[in-house]
């Protein structure tokens, strides 16, 4: 993380009581953002900075953390269970990214009209994001039941007799997660596009159509570049919430069956959390961060190519 | 454009750093001396829908006026962790609530418990069901003062309906064969022999309590009968299907509330919330209790259970106040207390248990008080530092198993395999 402190350009030859005032400026600034970076300190940057620390040790809670060394990365790499956990992750975000992205940007172009009532819809769209996630959760387990969910009865009904097991199903429980979570996260990257497209001038399809472009070639040579720097912010935004995500998970199959659905989050909390081995779970929480900060410069990088 | 991508970068960091809060109960305030009372603070969860504490707490007050109780409430789902939490911050609540073995054996070799013999002593060791789970070399840190253990409810009318006798001293084979007639389809309401519940302890506990097994040990072939039981109710229709039963969330106490289900094996939590149930008018189920179906026809009764302790903290602001109050809650007044409201105490003899049975709404037959006095319980989960770790690749294993991706030979190799790997390290 960089961050730049922007400093005025100075005037020539400050006065002292210039410079006094410019002083309190920087004073006055540092007190507005005190007691939001106050609590950013204590909740999250020391925290963070403390499980950096806590993956090098072995700490229980109950006594002082002892200084193993790599022993905690050792261990994480010959386990199982955490390349398990980093590949139903890695599925997850492969699955839930190009996904929620593409239905949102559908979903918003046909949204994009001037009709009545298309604020209804807009808001349909949009419910489920603002929906308690437990719910979610609960409601889509039904749908996806085996034997009496909705999904599997329509699916025997148009003639497919041997319809997956859904949650219950080694092979289905991941695919059945990205499907709730798209159709949950859609509606809020439709708004984001939403006001993407609003903002392309429409002069530009003037243009193009006096040119002679069809729509497909508007599409593709008009809106798709002009919605870059939106797309850009909802890769980046799905990405890194694709690799945390936890809650959907816990509640639909608290990573079953089996270890079919645990995510790498939910590994660090049941090992942390769940059997008391913090230094363990830290240093698999490093390693996530690692992942996340790589794909998301590299993101940054591509993105300023571009932009040249 | 590079003012945008400043904010975005600001943005992404904000969120992917943001972190989930977890509710839990507020620490509790400094205990102070009001009106000359001690203030004693008892850890508990889920204080409003556990009638017990309530119930030992008034009990306690009632008989100790210079006492004031007040519960530290914490959310079940979270008790372990906030538990643990709290003592690594050095908490003075002087009374923890051990919710299982595990937990205790934890707290205990941390050197979190004081030692309370005396109190161990003073109500009686003999009296006192599964206390040896709390003896750590001869050190006892926290004194039982509940006892649950499994047996099998079941549903009188629906035996009637079907014309079979009452399930006394029933097998395994002969529960699969009871189940299966018990099942039926009338009128569009599915009718269950049984209904086994997801957790693994249905399959595993009782199959390591009948064979004198350890379920830390790494070795699981023990589980084969138990696991071709289960399956086999599962494939003849005679229980609900176990990825159903999942998926749906099913509770078992609507299966057999709603008359869904002839039998079930359960543990007698459920007791206490089926009178509750009935009394409220929620359900009119007709039910009687059974011994839990036995592996041998010796007429021996094993199953298994876990006790729920109370233990002093070591950084307690009132030992001697926090003893006192064990050493009641675990004796004969406590049990009396809590089996007023159904719950069965840890303390257990003759005038306890007649106490147990005068309940509103207990069932009153031969069969339900012999249900009561089991020849042998075993612990759920023994005592140890693994088995946290053992458990949830179990619990792993056995959702394979019963969904049917695994064969039971194949499922218990990997149990095998996986516990002793990264459990056992061998």
């Amino acid at each position: 993380m960089t961050t730049e402190t922007i400093t005025p350009t100075p005037a020539p030859a400050l006065s002292r009581g210039n410079r006094k005032q410019a002083r309190r400026n920087t004073l006055i600034g540092w007190t507005f953002i005190l007691p939001n970076f106050l609590g950013f300190l204590a909740f999250t940057l020391i925290p963070v900075l403390a499980a950096f620390a806590l993956s090098f040790m072995e700490w229980t809670s109950f006594s002082a953390p002892k200084w193993v060394g790599l022993a905690n990365f050792q261990r994480m790499f010959a386990s199982d269970s955490f390349w398990i956990a980093l590949r139903n992750t890695v599925v997850y975000a492969l699955g839930h990214v190009p996904l929620t992205m593409a239905l949102a940007l559908i979903l918003a172009m046909l949204l994009n009209r001037k009709l009545k009532g298309i604020g209804f819809f807009r808001v349909a769209i949009f419910f489920p994001y603002i929906t308690s996630l437990v719910a979610v959760a609960v409601v889509w387990n039904m749908l996806f039941s085996p034997d009496t969910g909705p999904i599997n009865q329509f699916l025997h009904a148009v003639g497919i007799a041997e319809a997956p097991g859904w949650t219950s199903s080694s092979d289905w429980a991941l695919p059945a997660v990205i499907i709730t979570s798209v159709w949950r996260d859609m509606g809020y990257y439709m708004v984001l596009y939403l006001a993407g497209l609003q903002a392309i001038p429409t002069e530009l399809y003037e243009a193009a159509e006096v040119d002679g472009a069809s729509a497909w070639q508007r599409f593709w040579n008009v809106t798709i570049p002009s919605l870059r720097p939106t797309t850009f912010f909802v890769v980046v935004m799905l990405t890194v919430s694709s690799f945390k995500v936890f809650d959907l998970i816990v509640v639909m199959t608290n990573g079953g069956p089996g270890r079919s659905t645990t995510v790498l989050s939910q590994l660090i909390y049941q090992e942390g959390i769940g059997e008391g081995k913090f230094g363990y779970s830290s240093a698999i929480s490093l390693v996530l961060f690692i992942i996340v900060l790589t794909i998301t410069v590299l993101q940054f990088k591509i993105q300023q190519r571009r932009e040249r | 454009m590079k003012r945008t991508t400043l904010a975005v970068i600001a943005l992404a960091v904000t969120a992917g750093l943001g972190l989930t809060g977890c509710a839990g109960a507020a620490g509790p305030a400094e205990p102070q001396a009001a009106d000359g009372k001690t203030k004693l603070t008892v850890s508990v969860w889920n204080y409003a829908g556990t009638p017990e504490f309530k119930a030992l707490f008034d009990g306690y007050e009632a008989s100790h006026p210079n006492v004031d109780i007040e519960p530290v409430d914490i959310l079940a789902d979270d008790y372990p962790q906030k538990v643990t939490t709290m003592l690594a911050g050095g908490d003075t609540t002087d009374v923890l609530t051990m919710k299982n073995v595990i937990d205790y054996s934890r707290y205990a070799n941390n050197g979190q418990l004081q030692e309370i013999n005396s109190v161990v002593d003073k109500v009686g060791k003999d009296n006192l069901a599964s206390i040896d789970a709390f003896d750590i070399n001869g050190k006892y840190f926290a004194a039982p003062y509940r006892q649950d253990f499994w047996l099998l409810y079941y549903n009188k009318d629906l035996f009637k309906a079907a014309g079979v006798e009452d399930p006394k001293d029933l097998t395994w084979e002969k529960y699969t064969e009871l189940a299966k007639k018990l099942t039926s389809q009338a009128d569009g309401k599915k009718v269950y022999g049984t209904y086994h519940h997801i957790w693994r302890s249905v399959v595993q506990a009782i199959s390591a309590a009948q064979n004198g097994a350890d379920q830390n040990s790494g070795e699981y072939g023990y589980f084969q009968d138990q696991y071709n039981t289960a399956l086999d109710l599962q494939k003849s229709g005679a229980t609900l299907d176990f990825g159903t039963a999942k998926s749906q969330k099913t509770s078992y106490r609507t299966m057999f509330e709603s008359g869904q289900a002839a039998m079930m094996p359960m543990g007698t939590w459920y007791i206490s919330s089926l009178l509750q149930a009935k009394k409220d008018g929620k359900t009119n189920v007709n039910w009687g209790l059974a011994p839990m179906p036995q592996k041998n026809d010796d007429g021996k009764v094993t199953t298994f259970g876990s006790p729920t302790a109370f233990a002093v903290n070591k950084n307690a602001a009132h030992s001697d106040e926090a003893k006192k109050f064990i050493e009641w809650a675990a004796g004969e007044e406590g049990a009396k207390a809590i089996s007023k409201i159904g719950v069965v105490p840890a303390l257990q003899n003759d005038s306890v248990t007649a106490e147990y049975f005068k309940l509103d709404g207990m069932p009153t037959d031969e069969l339900s008080k012999k249900a009561f006095t089991p020849g042998d319980t075993a612990l759920e989960m023994p005592v140890s530092d693994k088995s946290a770790a053992t458990d949830k690749i179990l619990n792993q294993e056995h959702e394979l198993i019963m969904v049917g991706e695994k064969s039971v030979t194949d499922g218990i190799a990997e149990m095998d395999k996986r516990v002793k790997s990264e459990v056992l390290g061998q």
